[in-house]
């Protein structure tokens, strides 16, 4: 280390003008790293810590910082023992989650494959599916209120069209949140579409001619080549959505609004309420936490499976 | 004679397969634009007509003055110019910040690199409602409440953008950046004149990103926007859809909705090849 210290500085004597420059580059350097590092450290990482800090206390925001009363784990307590609306709300996710994303991946890659079928028109095929992507969520939950409305929704008109009776959808209880994972399935699978191509145009033709030339029925090559071969894809876009859907809040918001009866509450919707209804900062605050602990959990779980799958091949 | 007829018989089997593929993408397109449709359609009807029982289809005289009678109750071209002036301002700086660290990073050795790059990459876990409470109440103290840099200012620091970047600069050559030393050139100049110029089309896919996102940003601009004269597209929207609650006023909610989604639609549209290739970009990445 003293050594390498010594050596440095006998090359700076020797070399001055190189190392002015060379220090000079590096100052450029730090002034060019540091706007965002403290940009992110003031809106991301401070608030963090502070949002945890908050967590142990109650506070209304109202109070200075410095006086909130320290209520320890008081919070985590009330939310994982007594707190029903939370209770409804991870439910609610959970199911919303898995719901939704089990759907877009089996629709996203259905559609992916018969895209890349050499189907004509695919870029025009592509645009028409993202479509609802690009749309805000709010817009889509207020296009779908209409749209599955129970006295003039288009949905029910053709329920009766064809002999069915009407449906209360987000107006029950019982169908509210099915009709909110159809509307996340329809704004999100072009996504999905979109990804699952680009890896099903990463897996090399060979794979594909070789098996047949084996004898390799559509089917064989799909379990055995395409499936395999699209694991990492199919990883990625199961975990980034499933982080993505446990934080959804706009598309219920201008729907539902977490009704009938808590039926489509969801943790973010439920948190945004406590906080900014309520004023219960500390509360909200903790609710957060075990959330950003499910997302945790839920990311190594990935990673896990990911390492599986490499030291496995 | 018999394999003629087989391959025959493989050929109807794959021309009705094609068929069958076919009708299965065009009824699924037909289902993704049926609501955007259906709200175009309804945006031109009376509120009377869109309540009908049994459904009318088309209006019978096109209700284009749905429109003006919209942007009297809500003024649209102030909403417009809101989030014209907050998404441009959020894309500038997202570009900005993301591509001058994303150079640092790429292209300059200084001690602490990794360990400030690790951190940065660690912030892309952090999910946005964990940092909702204490940056609403940082902005608060700031007194950025109902001010456009109050959702601008904590929205240009993308960790994602700096990745991005980074990962396009490393492949710049070195003597490019060298040679423009030698012409005595500073850094700041460098990455203006030679940099900025050759990342256009990663600036262009990460620009359209973040222009949609935060066009679409509802719940944040929700917080920090009260005044009605600095609301946003979303917030009038969410605005029209608590003022339109009666059916009297579905017509008018559904022509506000056409004109709050139509910008993200066109930008997108014409800009897409930007779009499919960064999703694809972050999709492969993971």
């Amino acid at each position: 280390m003293n050594n390498t210290r010594a050596l440095a500085g006998r090359i700076s004597e020797s070399a001055p003008p190189r190392s002015h420059l060379h220090r000079q580059r590096m100052i450029w350097a730090y002034i060019f790293v540091s706007i965002p590092i403290i940009g992110l450290l003031v809106f991301s990482l401070i608030p963090i810590l502070f949002s945890g800090w908050v967590s142990l206390h109650e506070w209304n925001m109202l109070s200075p910082v410095g006086e909130m009363p320290w209520v320890g784990l008081e919070n985590y307590i009330y939310l994982l023992t007594q707190d029903n609306v939370f209770r409804q709300a991870l439910v609610n996710t959970f199911v919303f989650v898995i719901g939704g994303v089990a759907s877009n991946v089996v629709l996203g890659l259905g559609l992916a494959l018969l895209l890349n079928s050499k189907l004509r028109g695919q870029s025009l095929w592509r645009v028409l599916y993202f479509l609802p992507v690009v749309t805000a969520p709010l817009a889509l939950g207020v296009i779908f209120a209409f749209i599955f409305n129970r006295n003039y929704g288009l949905i029910n008109s053709i329920l009766v069209g064809i002999g069915i009776p009407r449906q209360p959808f987000l107006s029950s209880p019982y169908q509210a949140l099915f009709v909110i994972i159809l509307m996340a399935i329809y704004q999100y699978v072009g996504y999905y579409i979109v990804i699952f191509v680009a890896g099903l145009q990463g897996i090399p033709q060979d794979y594909y001619d070789a098996a047949s030339v084996d004898g390799a029925n559509a089917w064989q090559r799909f379990w055995r080549i395409t499936l395999p071969l699209l694991k990492p894809v199919m990883l990625f876009v199961v975990v980034t959505n499933t982080i993505g859907g446990l934080q959804v809040f706009d598309l219920v918001f201008s729907s539902t609004a977490g009704g009938p009866v808590n039926s489509t509450q969801t943790i973010v919707l439920h948190m945004y309420n406590t906080a900014f209804k309520f004023s219960r900062m500390g509360r909200a605050s903790a609710m957060a936490f075990i959330l950003f602990g499910i997302i945790l959990v839920i990311t190594i779980i990935q990673l896990r499976v990911l390492r599986d799958r490499t030291e496995r091949s | 004679m018999a394999t003629v007829e087989r391959s025959h018989g493989n050929n109807l089997g794959s021309m009705s397969l094609t068929a069958v593929k076919y009708a299965v993408v065009i009824f699924g397109a037909l289902v993704m634009i049926a609501p955007f449709l259906w709200m175009m359609n309804a945006s031109l009807m009376t509120s009377a007509e869109i309540v009908r029982q049994p459904p009318v289809l088309l209006s019978a005289e096109p209700q284009f003055q749905n429109y003006p009678l919209l942007l009297d109750v809500l003024p649209f071209p102030q909403l417009y110019l809101n989030s014209l002036i907050i998404t441009g301002g959020t894309v500038l700086g997202v570009l900005f910040t993301s591509s001058v660290a994303g150079f640092a990073f790429a292209k300059y050795e200084f001690p602490g690199k990794n360990v400030l790059f690790y951190l940065i990459l660690a912030t892309m876990m952090i999910p946005f409602f964990i940092t909702l409470i204490p940056v609403f109440y940082i902005i608060r103290q700031l007194s950025w409440i109902n001010s456009f840099q109050g959702i601008i200012i904590p929205g240009i620091f993308s960790a994602y953008g700096i990745f991005l970047m980074r990962q396009f600069i490393m492949t710049i050559p070195d003597e490019l950046m060298d040679a423009a030393r030698i012409d005595g050139a500073s850094e700041p100049l460098i990455y203006a004149r030679i940099i900025l110029p050759l990342i256009r089309p990663a600036l262009a896919t990460l620009g359209t990103f973040t222009f949609i996102g935060s066009w679409n940003s509802f719940l944040w601009p929700l917080l920090v926007i009260n005044d009605r004269d600095m609301m946003t597209v979303p917030l009038g929207l969410n605005s029209l859809r608590l003022f339109a609650a009666e059916a009297v006023n579905l017509n008018l909610l559904m022509a506000g909705t056409v004109l709050s989604v139509l910008p993200t639609l066109l930008i997108f549209v014409f800009l897409q090849r930007y779009f499919i290739r960064g999703i694809a970009l972050t999709g492969l990445k993971g």
